[in-house]
């Protein structure tokens, strides 16, 4: 188990370095050659060569390359992501507090998904090709179909906008209402109630996607595990349908489950550039999409990296708790 | 005697080819036909290719008014779109025009033909959808064809590298090359293949692993077949099927991909009309609240094309493989 866990720890650390590697060459060598070159945006437009190689020299990029690599590599190691001369504060100090609306905003979303989806996708293995099983499937192969882009703004115009203006989907409304707040973000800190009622339409489009794939996971998961010889055993025993589904299915499926939220949380920071956008909430997304609009580098860098070692981070806390969870990868030797 | 024999192997002949059994492909197409959701999927994406190759300038032909064209009197007074099926405003700026051209889908915040961009937008949608979806699978295909016959290294490097490429979240990596690289149409499909060659790359290398140890290999091989035929040949053919699924689900999530890098200014540069791009020029400047349609009408011909590639996945899944269950 032990070897097992360092083997995990070891190719996390080989994932960081391959991130890593890719941002430096990607933002700093590539970009020398496309003319987004750091010391070029620094020095700006009318700098002559002269001031443009004296910024590169400040900069350490007359240095040998792997030089270059390793000095990057200590920056990020001491959370100094480097200076964003458009916004004029450090990168570091404006990703922080992102980073915390984005986890909001993904983790209650991926506890919402899994509320809905498990329910749905557990009672359609049960009863194949039920009404409840073929809704079930033609929700999930519409909600798959909706890009999150597009269903982000008709959330916020159908359930935020229209009753501000005396409507509700279309239909008149007595006046006008606020059902939900258009936009704005309200910290977990200062108001519990206030921080979820913002949030609760970012969470239901960001949900939406990934609960139409998770009930089709789910669904054949369950269904493959209701065909095993102890979910037979367990009916013949006389448990209930609520104790096999939970107690037995539910357990068997637990490990796998975790695995794919883990990878899935990850994926879950592309969706929130879009989210954060449309609900004005001052994430990682939101600021990430700022920052291309304004061609903020460092920034760029920045949210790149640090999604990429979120994923890295989900992925080996997932691939840990599944040992912890799957007994049988605690006996068998790691091969 | 000969001519019993010649008898027996003409009835045998004849015998065959009366009950000759269906080969797999031509199972599974009569198994597609017969699923009404498959083929209305499949109209459906006919119809798209149609209206991507002829849709655009024909409409513009009839309705004369070019994609990029910009008409001022398409805007009422306040600078806002005319909306669905109206007519452009009279010169005062005050009423409709019972003379002035109809804009069957109104016009956007620039004063341009709604339906005849939405058309344009649908062929940059197809065409960067195939042309990275084709990118991607000669690059999946030859990696994994390579990774499953010759094993060893070749393998375990192929899988490392899909491997470490499907642990990253694709669109935020792909989005930062693109700022780097900066738009374009040819940019863009290099970009989406290389974040999409690895699902069938995985998908090849494990049925080729799992063919090569059939005995038809080992057949071809003592026959002196090289490796190339043998790749070529025997194996490619026996990943048709999976790859077949696959590639619809990937020409899916590649007009996703696409519309997202447009949508983030960092796809198809404008003029050239893009769904991605129609939707982010509606939402980011909020006239989509003015005007539903300017975001409905991209949006919806996106969650059309989509639902339809993912319908006839399903099919073609159900029908190359009856027995498994849906995923």
């Amino acid at each position: 188990m032990r070897r097992r866990i360092l083997n995990r720890l070891g190719g996390a650390v080989i994932q960081v370095l391959i991130v890593t590697l890719f941002a430096w060459l990607l933002f700093y060598v590539i970009a020398r050659f496309t003319g987004a070159s750091p010391a070029q945006r620094i020095a700006g437009k009318t700098a002559t060569t002269a001031q443009i190689a004296q910024v590169a020299k400040l900069l350490g990029l007359d240095k040998p390359y792997w030089q270059q690599y390793l000095i990057f590599l200590g920056h990020l190691a001491r959370g100094n992501f480097g200076f964003s001369y458009v916004q004029m504060r450090s990168v570091s100090s404006i990703l922080w507090p992102a980073l915390r609306v984005t986890a909001s905003l993904v983790f209650g979303a991926a506890a919402l998904w899994m509320l809905v989806a498990a329910p749905i996708g557990a009672l359609g293995a049960m009863r194949p090709r039920s009404f409840g099983d073929v809704a079930g499937r033609a929700v999930s192969v519409v909600g798959m179909s909706i890009p999150v882009f597009w269903l982000a703004p008709m959330v916020s115009y159908f359930l935020a906008f229209q009753p501000t203006q005396g409507r509700l989907l279309g239909i008149p409304l007595p006046g006008r209402v606020t059902l939900f707040p258009i936009d704005g973000y309200v910290d977990l800190g200062t108001s519990p109630g206030q921080w979820a009622y913002h949030l609760v339409l970012p969470w239901v489009t960001l949900a939406i996607g990934f609960a139409a794939v998770y009930i089709r996971y789910i669904r054949t998961m369950t269904s493959e595990q209701l065909s095993e010889d102890y979910t037979r055993t367990a009916k013949a025993k006389g448990a209930s349908t609520t104790r096999v589904l939970l107690r037995h299915v539910g357990r068997n499926l637990l490990p796998t489950v975790t695995v794919l939220l883990g990878a899935d949380v990850a994926y879950a920071l592309t969706g929130v550039f879009f989210v954060e956008t449309v609900f004005n909430l001052p994430g990682i997304g939101f600021t990430g999409v700022s920052a291309i609009e304004n061609l903020d580098y460092p920034v760029i860098t920045a949210v790149v990296i640090v999604s990429a070692l979120v994923a890295v981070l989900s992925n080996t806390i997932v691939d840990l708790l599944h040992v912890v969870l799957d007994p049988r990868l605690r006996r068998l030797p790691a091969k | 005697m000969s001519l019993e024999l010649e008898n027996v192997s003409q009835e045998m002949l004849s015998e065959a080819e009366s009950e000759k059994p269906l080969g797999l492909r031509a199972q599974a197409l009569r198994r597609l036909r017969r699923d009404p959701v498959s083929v209305s999927a499949f109209v459906v994406l006919v119809f798209l290719v149609l209206a991507a190759c002829f849709g655009g300038p024909l409409a513009a032909h009839l309705t004369g008014h070019p994609p990029d064209q910009q008409y001022p009197d398409a805007l009422s007074a306040g600078g806002q779109p005319i909306g669905i099926m109206s007519r452009t405003y009279l010169a005062n700026g005050l009423a409709h025009n019972p003379h002035g051209s109809l804009f069957i889908f109104g016009a956007d915040s620039l004063g341009r033909d709604l339906l005849v961009r939405v058309l344009y937008g649908a062929r940059i949608s197809l065409l960067v959808a195939t042309g990275a979806t084709a990118l991607a699978l000669l690059l999946g295909v030859s990696l994994g064809l390579l990774a499953g016959y010759l094993g060893g290294w070749v393998d375990a490097a192929v899988n490392r590298m899909t491997e470490t490429a499907m642990a990253f979240p694709n669109l935020l990596l792909a989005v930062g090359i693109a700022v780097v690289v900066g738009p374009g149409l040819l940019n863009v499909v290099i970009i989406i293949a290389c974040f999409t060659w690895y699902y069938p790359a995985r998908i090849v290398r494990s049925s080729t692993a799992a063919a090569k140890e059939m005995t038809f290999v080992a057949a071809a091989h003592t026959m002196g077949a090289r490796p190339r035929r043998i790749l070529l040949v025997h194996l490619l053919p026996q990943v048709w099927g999976p790859l077949l699924v696959y590639a619809t689900s990937i020409i899916a999530n590649n007009i996703i991909f696409e519309a997202s890098l447009s949508y983030l200014g960092v796809g198809v540069p404008p003029p050239t009309p893009s769904w991605g791009q129609m939707l982010s020029d509606a939402v980011t400047s909020g006239m989509y609240q003015v005007d539903l349609s300017l975001a409905l009408v991209p949006g919806l011909a996106l969650v059309l094309t989509m639902l339809s590639f993912n319908l006839l996945g399903d099919g073609l899944h159900d029908a190359l493989d009856p027995g498994a269950t849906r995923r």
